[in-house]
């Protein structure tokens, strides 16, 4: 009884430690930049206009479009393959196939780091370096991860629903895509959200692979915002921060059903 | 009707020849359905392996093939003679243990404390998970921020309790930061496997031991935790496996302007894998780069089977009833 009587108070400090760092960028983003250094906590009054700045000081429209482009083109090829693979793991038998799963297993822990510098020279060679093509690549040889979320996903339906469809003369694909994607929705719904997520957040390839000005808005917003004399505008940064992460917490706050259970699914049984 | 009475018909002999055809159709669809990650997996995986491999063992510098030299063993050799290597893994090293340890009690922590009928639930589940749905560059910033020495409000709290403190954490105390960055964004993910792993187990388990007269800590220490001892495995090696790796944090914990690869974290947060990364696409050396990283590799292996190893001793396996 003691122990549970701790608990409110417990979880209590424990989330308010966790939301005050971000609590502080929402406060740093209304608060005029005379004040951002004065000893005054909270803003006299909202400064709204750090969000217009934001978007009109750096050209914001422009590389969130890069970042929408990039992370739409790579999550929908993305998605489709490791779909399509993780289903043909999850349901057909044939020779090796095990010996394979264990392989897309292994690719998962090997260190992307390791991967990725050859990767790069093989970039470069070809001359896809500056382009997009690298994220199509990638996604064309679908996730290992996302292909461990559909395998487990499918592996769970029941038999019985493949089998009639079969019988009725449907070939393997229109079982795929008539019976088992429409039932897989919460999957696709996990997956499309990493994936986006994922390339939203990232900030190593693109420096490395992109350039100045089709590259994407989380390596623009990497650089505080400055005025003309070259000192940093820490509030109108902020201000380009919480537009920058505004559509994940949203996307969040409508799935979030599906992101928790693809987390679990994926961090639990690996 | 008709298709059943031809199989009758039809002589004992035919029936493994039909399963045949059957098994290569099926395992035609199979490779039809996995091709793409088949293809995947040698062009983009496969072949970079073994050209990264192969690259260890030359003077590589990422752009021409006519001075390119095979130099055996020698990028491992010099590896013992690179001070920035050996001291950076020096850091590494203590900067993972402090971020899988306290990455761990507050993981477990946390779904402790939201497991079972807690009122709030909800609430509290969504404000520990948040900081995982922000982008490390976002992340970045809110603890720049939050521990800026002029604007930051650490610096107002802790002058609450010692007025006149002024610290500038992100150059003074930079892996003290980065430590609570990479806690404070990994949370979420912990917790939600540590709930899950709370939920498969059985209350009968507890209940039974509380009408034994057992208080709320026995249970988590008899019951609750020997249980969870798999899951707690599993999470130190994916945490271990992933803090070994991280660059995108340091490099974007560094004071002042950042200009892309080229600008360096503070010494304190020079990690193992931001030299290696500085080797290559600073320095253009791609073969020693590439030699660093296979001794990283080596390292995690190493680390990883030594946790799995000691897991006998103390992770609890359920009998096979």
């Amino acid at each position: 009884m003691r122990a549970a009587a701790l608990r409110y108070p417990a979880l209590v400090i424990a989330a308010t430690a966790f939301s005050l760092p971000t609590f502080w960028v929402l406060v740093t983003s209304v608060k005029k930049q005379s004040e951002f250094s004065s000893l005054r906590l909270f803003p006299s009054a909202p400064e709204w206009a750090n969000y217009q700045l934001a978007i009109t000081l750096a050209d914001f429209a422009r590389f969130a479009t890069n970042s929408l482009v990039l992370a739409t083109s790579y999550t929908v090829i993305v998605v489709l393959t490791s779909a399509l693979v993780g289903y043909g793991f999850a349901r057909h038998r044939a020779p090796l196939r095990d010996q394979l799963f264990v392989v897309v297993l292994a690719m998962m822990m090997v260190p992307n780091v390791v991967l990725f510098v050859p990767q790069f020279v093989l970039f470069a060679k070809l001359e896809l370096t500056n382009t997009y093509w690298p994220w199509i690549l990638w996604a064309l040889g679908a996730s290992p991860l996302l292909v461990f979320l559909f395998r487990q996903f499918f592996a769970s339906f029941p038999r019985e629903l493949a089998d009639a469809a079969e019988v009725d003369g449907a070939g393997p694909l229109r079982v795929f895509v008539q019976i088992f994607v429409p039932n897989a929705w919460p999957a696709f719904a996990a997956a499309l959200i990493f994936a986006y997520t994922w390339v939203w957040g990232d900030y190593l390839y693109p420096i490395l692979l992109l350039n100045d000005a089709n590259t994407t808005l989380a390596v623009k917003l990497a650089t505080a915002y400055a005025d003309p004399h070259g000192n940093p505008l820490q509030t109108v940064t902020m201000a380009g921060v919480v537009l920058y992460v505004l559509p994940l917490v949203v996307i969040f706050f409508v799935a979030q059903r599906f992101i928790i259970r693809g987390v679990v699914t994926t961090g639990l049984r690996g | 009707m008709v298709g059943a009475t031809r199989a009758l018909e039809r002589p004992a002999v035919a029936r493994p020849a039909w399963w045949r055809r059957r098994r290569t159709r099926r395992a035609l669809t199979f490779y039809a359905f996995v091709s793409p990650w088949l293809v995947g997996f040698i062009a983009l995986g496969a072949i970079p392996l073994v050209l990264a491999l192969a690259m260890s063992f030359t003077n590589y510098d990422g752009l021409n093939l006519d001075y390119i030299r095979v130099v055996g063993l020698d990028n491992y050799a010099r590896v013992a003679g690179d001070r920035d290597a050996l001291l950076s893994l020096q850091r590494t090293l203590v900067f993972v243990g402090a971020t899988v340890a306290l990455g761990l009690v507050v993981q477990l922590g946390t779904a402790l404390l939201l497991d079972g009928p807690v009122r709030g639930r909800g609430l509290f589940r969504t404000l520990f998970y948040l900081p995982y749905v922000v982008p490390v560059v976002a992340g970045a910033w809110v603890w720049k921020i939050f521990t800026d020495p002029n604007g930051g409000l650490l610096n107002a709290i802790v002058n609450v309790v010692d007025p006149g403190f002024a610290m500038n954490w992100i150059v003074e105390q930079p892996t003290t930061v980065l430590v609570l960055f990479t806690v404070w964004a990994l949370t979420g993910g912990g917790m939600v496997v540590f709930l899950a792993g709370l939920q498969g187990i059985p209350s009968e388990l507890k209940e039974a031991a509380q009408i034994d007269g057992a208080g709320s800590l026995a249970v988590l220490r008899h019951i609750t935790l020997p249980l969870l001892t798999p899951v707690i495995l599993f999470q130190v090696v994916v945490s271990m496996i992933w803090s070994l790796q991280i660059i995108q944090q340091p490099l974007l914990l560094a004071p002042g302007i950042l200009r892309g690869p080229g600008t360096l974290p503070p010494q304190d947060n020079y990690l193992y894998i931001v030299h290696a990364y500085h080797e290559i696409f600073v320095q253009q050396r791609f073969g020693y780069g590439a030699a660093l990283l296979w001794l990283l590799f080596l390292v995690t292996l190493g680390l990883t089977l030594v946790i799995v190893r000691s897991s006998r001793r103390w992770v609890h396996y359920e009998e096979a009833q």
